[in-house]
């Protein structure tokens, strides 16, 4: 299958004080054609600085410190920003996490979704004004034509979060980064959106989508990345991670969803919280919180390895087994 | 929208009319008599009796107030005291150099402002924002009559390029409006640089350059517009405030306008002059909040919407 985005070993960063932090660690995933890959992982992980450094919009003083970035072969890491500005909005597009401030307030809802349009085509404001609302009526926004009209405030969060997607969809680009698309939307909305994606997907596009919740990705992911402070800990096709999750830290996502729905009087969660990243630990990210850690936790980090199936896990519990 | 432009005019006319109420009785609580002030004191009390009487300034305070109010709204402020002509044509006349000052002032300003306050924000930390900071904290803080001497000590005294002072062509508003405006054009350029680094820290701004928008496209579609916001607002402002006399410019340029006339107006203790020279300045800022308001209405579709 061919891959419309694939990451190798992507560093990314901030400079802090003549010592370099890494918010990204050594990252690599693979966003095939036509497929939904999620990366779930919790508040701080990294997940949006990973999809800003696909997109090369990273904020100063942040940067990418190493690695690669093919987007449909051609590496993006050191194009130039010329060249990334025409991939951008029309081959790659990014739905960024807080649809209330992302869209401009003072510009009218029409001439942000046809924006697009108008920086990498030569067309008339009639002809773009008309696709703008035929992908606004795509992605389920009623009578389009009249909220062409109206401001951002003037809409609901779940309108606001489909233009942000007509938006992105507009020129119908290869790659899709959706930043918890959903978050800031209650569920039954989130559920469309949800749909929406799947649709989106089945005409071709790659989806990434980054989340917190593992119900929004059990919900629509062909494939799942698990992160932890900057790392990939866990990847897996969905129902394999579901079915089977090996990482300590996986498991416990796991049960505290459960634990959530089962309705239990004590929320199954993982204690402690994710560590600064100033104050990284020397091994394992998650050795801290982890119950099983041991004593080379503590000191190397562990290697991501092959379960079978392309079941890939970070973790001293499996590596001896991997090697064995 | 209409409700909101005719809730905000009501507003207007009564700040106006409680504003004329104030400069009305503050001239009437200082003490001694006006009228023995201004003609001295070796006169025949008889004299002073009969021009006080003549001005009404011997009827009740009440009746005072709502003649003076009656005939203010009618144009008319009275007949100046030291010059022996009405007032509204004094200020008719004088209007017009505050008016061309003014405008040349706020031009300069803004167009100084905007630009620096851009170039310092997008090139932060850079030289020029820097030096563009340093003219602009230098604007804010300079008193306008030491600005002033300044650039006639530099421009006209040193290297006899201007005029020291005087109106003689469009030439003579050059340094007193920089002296006039160099204030303005600090407050605006620091504000236009501290609200572009904040917009451009923004979600929408991401979105723009998620869309392919390159630096300028971002600063003039998206940033620009937002930053205006606030920056207009003060526009306005600066723009009443210039307009209603700048009595410090106006005095060391010699130049005939409303501030000039004021000052006449409290050298010669000439409560009608004073009192439609303050009523005038307090109607021109009254009118400069209105038209802020309205235009951040216009320009925030937020604002527009409430209403
Ligand atoms: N300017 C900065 N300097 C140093 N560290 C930063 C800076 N900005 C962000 N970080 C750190 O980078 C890390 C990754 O942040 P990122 O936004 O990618 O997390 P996230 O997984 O998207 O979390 P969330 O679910 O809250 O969106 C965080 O730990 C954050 O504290
Ligand atoms: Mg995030």
């Amino acid at each position: 299958m061919h891959n419309i985005l694939e990451v190798r070993h992507l560093s990314a960063g901030f400079s802090a004080r003549k010592s370099e932090v890494k918010a990204v660690d050594d990252v690599s995933l693979l966003v095939p054609e036509g497929k939904i890959v999620g990366i779930v992982g919790e508040s701080g992980c990294g997940k949006s600085m990973t999809a800003r450094a696909v997109m090369g919009l990273i904020r100063y003083p942040g940067r990418v410190i190493s690695g690669s970035v093919l987007l449909d072969g051609r590496e993006l890491v050191g194009m130039p920003e010329k060249e990334k500005r025409a991939l951008r909005g029309s081959k790659m597009s990014m739905i960024f996490q807080e649809p209330m401030t992302s869209l401009n307030p003072v510009m009218k809802v029409g001439r942000q979704v046809e924006e697009a349009i108008r920086i990498h085509e030569k067309v008339s404001r009639e002809e773009a004004a008309h696709r703008s609302v035929e992908i606004l009526t795509s992605v389920g926004v009623p009578e389009a034509e009249k909220r062409c009209l109206c401001y951002p405030h003037q809409l609901s969060g779940g309108l606001r979060q489909r233009v942000m997607i007509a938006m992105a969809m507009i020129l119908d680009p290869r790659l899709l980064i959706a930043d918890e698309p959903t978050t800031a939307l209650d569920v039954t909305v989130e559920a469309q959106i949800l749909q929406l994606m799947r649709t989106l997907s089945s005409g071709g596009t790659g989806i990434l989508l980054i989340s917190h919740d593992l119900g929004v990705i059990a919900q629509v992911c062909d494939h799942v990345y698990v992160m932890y402070a900057g790392r990939i800990v866990e990847s897996a096709e969905t129902a394999e991670l579901f079915d089977r999750p090996l990482h300590p830290y996986t498991r416990g996502l796991l049960n505290s969803v459960r634990s959530l729905r089962g309705g239990g009087d004590v929320l199954d969660t993982i204690p402690g919280v994710v560590p600064n990243l100033m104050r990284m630990p020397a091994g394992c990210g998650f050795s801290p919180r982890c119950l099983e850690c041991r004593e080379e936790c503590v000191r190397d980090v562990p290697r991501l390895v092959d379960e079978g199936d392309g079941h890939l896990i970070r973790c001293f519990l499996y590596e001896g087994e991997a090697a064995e | 929208m209409l409700n909101h432009i005719l809730r905000r005019l009501l507003q207007a006319v009564l700040v106006l009319a409680l504003v004329a109420l104030l400069i009305f009785l503050m001239l009437r609580v200082v003490p001694g008599n006006p009228i023995a002030t201004m003609m001295g004191e070796h006169v025949d009390p008889a004299v002073i009796e009969r021009m006080t009487s003549e001005l009404g300034l011997d009827q009740p305070i009440t009746v005072q107030f709502f003649r003076y109010i009656l005939d203010a709204m009618k144009g008319d402020f009275g007949t100046s005291y030291s010059m022996g002509k009405p007032v509204d044509g004094l200020i008719r006349t004088a209007f017009p150099n505050t008016l061309i000052l003014a405008l040349c002032a706020a031009l300069f300003a803004w167009v100084m402002g905007i630009i620096c306050g851009t170039v310092s924000a997008v090139r932060k930390n850079s030289v020029l924002d820097r030096l563009f900071m340093g003219f602009s904290l230098l604007g804010v803080s300079v008193p306008v009559f030491m600005a002033a001497m300044m650039l006639q000590y530099v421009f006209a005294y040193h290297l006899h390029w201007l005029d020291i002072s005087g109106v003689k062509n469009w030439k003579s508003f050059i340094l007193p409006a920089v002296a006039l405006g160099w204030n303005s054009a600090g407050s605006i350029s620091r504000l236009v640089r501290s609200t572009l680094l904040e917009i451009l820290q923004a979600d929408y701004i991401d979105t723009a350059r998620a869309k392919g928008r390159g630096q300028a496209g971002v600063l003039i579609f998206h940033a620009m517009r937002n930053a205006m916001l606030p920056v207009v607002t003060m526009m306005a402002l600066q723009l009443s405030s210039l307009l209603s006399g700048a009595v410090i410019t106006e005095s060391i340029f010699a130049i005939n306008g409303i501030g000039r006339l004021a000052v006449q107006a409290i050298e010669g203790r000439d409560i009608p002059l004073l009192q439609g020279t303050a009523l005038f300045s307090t109607a021109l800022v009254i009118l400069g909040n209105l038209a802020a308001d309205l235009l951040y209405g216009v320009l925030d579709p937020r604002i527009r919407k409430e209403s």
